[in-house]
């Protein structure tokens, strides 16, 4: 039995005692783009001209390319130096090419965007919580509970701490700010309205993604939660290949590994919980809605994946029927018997 | 007055130093051992790779080799044998398999090329991740004669014709399950005979649940042998890398 083992530059027929019985050379042009090409064929784990011409002359022999396990020791033809720095330079120009594409991939994309997502939400809801606390110690009379969300640009919109009080229907007290004290407000409320356009843009640009990258999931669960999922799952394939128990509990790592650690409770929803069908049901209910989506997630997430059609409207509303019948079915919580 | 003082005593006690450096050992043309501290000769003259100092000796630049973040550093301040078989010859061909943000890679590369490859060695340096080939692209950049490979360290012949002569060192740092199996068959495709390879195992990333992990270092030991392969030393690298041991490995004739 003989076997053809080939590089990116020659083929040989070598039987099992490693005695070469023919060889085949490329003839070139020896250029980088020319053994880019080649390289790349063998890195498919695809035949090179010559070796399919050997294998036309030995049609019996098996394929083995270089770097094979089961390659007999022989003297095998190597390449000179010249064609090896053309080589080696090929190999650096795949090597970025590989890394270029890996921009391309839009789960690590995704995973930048939820990063700062997390981060500038994390710092505009403190820096609001701040700027509401600033301008109540100055106009003790507003009241802002309802609609904080406006505050930010009717500070910006104020010339001075008199107007503030006036657009929110409110008495200025004695004492109020020094000048420079306002700009510092009114600069910090800058500071909070720019994060929040910011956080808009960047949950844009996530919801954008997701509905291409994962559109079933996205049908089921809403760009941001499948976006969170995908992420934490550290990749697409990586969330497919995940179990439906798995999927439930993402998310929910620090109470999963305290059950795991001391018996405690298992988490019933990790990421999922941000759900409406999840977090604004009746709490005993959450547990077995949280099981059944997870476990439909998974089939979307497989579908999104492995190039499966991507799910209708109609698939999501049989779904929300079956949450709807879980809520029905368990109208109360369950009575524990003593 | 008392400024003066000080930085004459300073430069006495510099003086001192220079008198005791006397101990250090070189290791290689570019590699100097100095206590516990490895500095190689910068290849790449005034630029750092990782933020490492640099340091002149005897007017030639050279770079610290910090033992912290390269295991191969720490196995040569660890060893109980002579560190210089965990180095591979200046000039040769070597293959080194996970190769990461190029940390070690970078002071192989001196001792193995030089500036300007001089020495005419030749680095291939596989890694499956696209960030750490963004740091190894760059610094290929610089430093002729290594080359990485955007690739799975276990499908040898997506980049086997990279490596057209078997190695006379080999190095596997892949932090994944199945690292022996990996590093037995790498051994098989790319080492030469009498040729040295060391393994980097992380004890956390082999699947393992009996007895711990001083078991589990003798039983790849015992893997590694009942290959057919000559396990010379298990260098422990506690205190630089926990939980990691380096296994010392030459293929006999």
């Amino acid at each position: 039995m003989q076997g053809i083992w080939f590089d990116w530059r020659a083929a040989a027929v070598v039987n099992s005692d490693g005695v070469i019985i023919d060889v085949e050379e490329w003839s070139g042009p020896y250029k980088v783009n020319d053994v880019m090409q080649r390289l790349e064929l063998l890195k498919a784990g695809a035949m090179t001209t010559e070796a399919r011409s050997l294998l036309i002359q030995f049609p019996d022999s098996i394929l083995l390319p270089s770097g094979s396990s089961d390659l007999p020791e022989a003297n095998y033809p190597i390449p000179d130096d010249d064609a090896q720095t053309i080589a080696d330079e090929a190999a650096l120009k795949l090597a970025e090419d590989g890394v270029a594409l890996a921009a391309g991939d839009p789960d690590r994309r995704l995973e930048h965007l939820i990063g700062a997502a997390e981060e500038l939400r994390s710092a505009w809801v403190t820096g609001e919580g701040r700027m509401v606390e600033w301008v109540g110690l100055f106009i003790p009379q507003a009241r802002f509970e309802r609609d904080r969300s406006k505050l930010a640009t009717q500070i910006i919109s104020s010339a001075n701490i008199a107007q503030l009080a006036e657009t929110l229907n409110a008495e200025l007290p004695p004492v109020g700010p020094e000048d420079s004290e306002w700009h510092s407000l009114h600069s910090w409320a800058l500071y909070v309205s720019n994060m929040e356009k910011q956080l808009n843009q960047i949950e844009n640009s996530i919801r954008t993604i997701t509905r291409i990258h994962l559109p079933s999931l996205t049908a089921l669960l809403g760009p941001l939660l499948s976006a969170r999922l995908c992420v934490s799952a550290h990749g697409r394939m990586r969330l497919a290949r995940l179990p439906a128990g798995t999927i439930q509990v993402l998310g929910a790592e620090k109470a999963f590994f305290h059950h795991l650690k001391t018996g405690a409770p298992p988490p019933k929803h990790g990421h999922l919980f941000m759900h409406p069908w999840i977090s604004r049901s009746p709490r005993w209910v959450r547990g077995k809605i949280s099981r059944m989506l997870a476990s439909k997630a998974a089939i979307a997430a497989r579908c999104d994946a492995f190039g499966g059609e991507a799910w209708s409207p109609a698939q999501v509303e049989k779904v929300e029927d079956k949450v709807n019948e879980i809520r029905t079915r368990h109208p109360k919580p369950k009575q524990i018997q003593r | 007055m008392s400024g003066e003082e000080s930085s004459s005593q300073r430069k006495i006690k510099r003086n001192n130093n220079n008198s005791k450096s006397k101990n250090y050992s070189n290791l290689s043309w570019a590699v100097r051992m100095q206590r516990r501290a490895i500095w190689t000769i910068n290849a790449n003259p005034r630029k750092t790779v990782y933020g490492e100092s640099l340091r002149r000796f005897n007017g030639k630049e050279y770079r610290r080799w910090d033992p912290r973040r390269s295991k191969l550093a720490a196995a040569m301040i660890r060893t109980r044998n002579n560190p210089d078989i965990l180095l591979p010859a200046a000039g040769s061909q070597i293959l080194y398999l996970g190769a990461g943000h190029g940390t070690t890679i970078s002071h192989l590369h001196d001792h193995l090329c030089g500036a300007d490859n001089r020495k005419g060695g030749r680095l291939v340096a596989v890694d499956l991740a696209p960030r750490c080939l963004r740091d190894l692209t760059h610094l290929a950049h610089s430093r002729k004669g290594l080359v990485p490979v955007l690739g799975d360290a276990r499908k040898h012949t997506a980049w086997g014709a990279l490596v057209p002569r078997r190695v006379n060192w080999l190095f596997q740092d892949v932090a994944q399950a199945g690292q022996v199996e990996i590093f037995l068959s790498a051994c098989d495709s790319f080492l030469a005979i009498e040729g040295i390879a060391l393994l980097s195992l992380k004890a956390a990333s082999e699947r393992w649940n009996s007895e711990g992990e001083a078991a589990l270092f003798t039983e790849v030991g015992r893997k590694i042998e009942a290959h057919g392969l000559e396990l010379l030393e298990g260098i422990k690298l506690t205190g630089f890398e926990d939980n990691h041991t380096l296994f010392v490995v030459r293929r006999g004739s």
